[in-house]
């Protein structure tokens, strides 16, 4: 079999694009404002098509989730009744917890949070990534006044903030990406920790922050700090309690956080128009 | 490539983007959806050769870096360099091969692609893309992506040739490249 002679010419292309590829990894990881830009514009410019091409294809979605979750809505179903049954255990002790995070917000000074101005916008895509499953697509961005790192709720709570907004669409970080640390409170404690995202249909976790003498409750609701060098407002209910796991080494106690904000089957989504003071924060906060 | 050939590719890898993110990105198998665009990569080396393929590559990894949270340029690195290599191995096998050899040399194709995207990604410190996921992934991923292998293959082989599909064996009119 004679093997054809490549062209010294391919391997220069390929050279030059691999060069690019580089190049282009180098300046968007800082932040090099005319990429973001081009990003965009890009998006932009394919969004009309994205747009018609939804309305063809989000009835097949649509069938396609129906058929393949059904058993998975059967298996949620329990899943939910059986937490109901959990939740009408801890009534008492939560509804204790909703008039001390009554509490905490007047003495935090959060008595305007529900004034916050926010902004409902339609969840449009997930993940278009198989590596990368804690990002939603949101149809509204920098038009509407959407900044990175503004806090996003949906029905119960937290769930994420903005990432990388483009004019009319952004991204959001979801709370459940290990990669997210969000400062919490225990209701009814003064006691701030570290929340991690625990990955894809786990419950959070906190690890840090929380010292064996704080007297935390299953049950107990987590909020946002809203501590000076948070991105999140304060006050946010992010989760309550399923189990504590006291580390007699580092002595502390490991939390174990199930999210109030639903993260599934989500539509709409709320973005808090609160601008963080430090929005370079990345996935800290 | 003359402008119709840009035009065509252009179209293709434009109606796949949008393939890729309004309905794959939506119909999963275990939670894993297709990587058309990876495929096209594949697709695109083979028929265009490795020049075309690196091309094709990049643009096709460009449009979909554009969408996620990793850096841009990740994923035109990585189907840039499928992209060559696989026209390279298409150079070096007969040409006339059966469907199911091409079949197969694309899926391993696209594993590879994916194990790069990784090893990449990592190799920069991206988060969460080498995961607990990372097996599932490759095997679901893969064989999702490998049913549509034979349409990627048909469209890159509109753009790069005339259609030429004549029976069930592979195309004779690959460009000859010096």
């Amino acid at each position: 079999m004679a093997v054809p002679q490549r062209s010294s010419g391919s391997r220069f292309t390929l050279a030059i694009l691999l060069l690019t590829s580089v190049t282009l990894i180098s300046l968007d990881a800082r932040g090099y404002e005319p990429l973001a830009n081009l990003r965009k514009a890009t998006t932009t410019v394919i969004q009309p098509f994205r747009n018609i091409a939804s309305t063809v294809f989000d009835p097949i979605a649509d069938a396609w989730e129906s058929l393949s979750e059904g058993d998975t809505l059967e298996k949620e179903n329990i899943l939910l009744r059986e937490q109901l049954s959990e939740l009408l255990e801890y009534r008492v002790t939560t509804e204790g917890a909703v008039e001390e995070l009554a509490a905490l917000r007047t003495q935090l000074d959060l008595e305007n949070l529900g004034g916050q101005e926010t902004i409902v916008a339609e969840v449009t895509a997930r993940s278009v990534s198989n590596f990368d499953p804690y990002v939603i697509e949101i149809g509204k961005g920098t038009q509407s006044g959407i900044r990175e790192g503004m806090a996003v709720v949906s029905v119960g709570g937290l769930i994420g903030r903005i990432e990388d907004p483009g004019l009319r669409n952004s991204r959001v970080r979801l709370i459940t990406d290990p990669n997210v640390n969000v400062g919490v409170l225990a209701v009814g404690t003064n006691e701030i920790g570290i929340l991690n995202g625990g990955g894809v249909g786990q419950p959070l976790k906190v690890m840090d922050g929380i010292p064996v003498s704080a007297q935390v409750e299953i049950g107990s609701i987590m909020v946002t700090s809203g501590s000076e060098r948070s991105p999140y407002p304060g006050g946010f209910a992010v989760g309550t309690i399923l189990e504590i796991v006291v580390d007699e080494i580092n002595l502390e106690k490991e939390l174990i956080v199930a999210p109030t904000g639903q993260l599934e089957n989500l539509e709409f989504v709320t973005v808090i128009l609160y601008q963080p003071i430090n929005s370079d924060s990345g996935r800290n906060g | 490539m003359t402008f119709l050939r840009v035009a065509k590719a252009a179209t293709v890898l434009l109606v796949l983007l949008i393939l890729q993110l309004e309905l794959f990105a939506s119909i999963r198998f275990f939670g894993v959806m297709p990587e058309i665009m990876l495929g096209a990569a594949v697709a695109s080396g083979w028929h265009g050769g490795a020049t075309e393929g690196a091309v094709m590559g990049f643009i096709s990894g460009f449009l979909i870096d554009l969408y996620l949270a990793s850096p841009i340029g990740l994923s035109a690195l990585t189907y840039a360099l499928i992209g060559y290599l696989l026209g390279i191995i298409s150079e070096l096998i007969a040409e006339d091969v059966e469907r199911i050899v091409r079949t197969v040399i694309s899926l391993i194709g696209i594993v590879l692609g994916l194990v790069t995207f990784v090893l990449f990604g990592e190799l920069i410190a991206e988060p969460n893309l080498y995961n607990k996921n990372f097996g599932k992934i490759l095997v679901v991923g893969g064989l999702y992506t490998g049913l549509f292998i034979p349409v990627l293959h048909f469209l890159m082989e509109w753009v790069f040739h005339q259609s030429n599909f004549r029976n069930n064996q592979i195309a004779m009119a690959r460009p000859q490249r010096n």
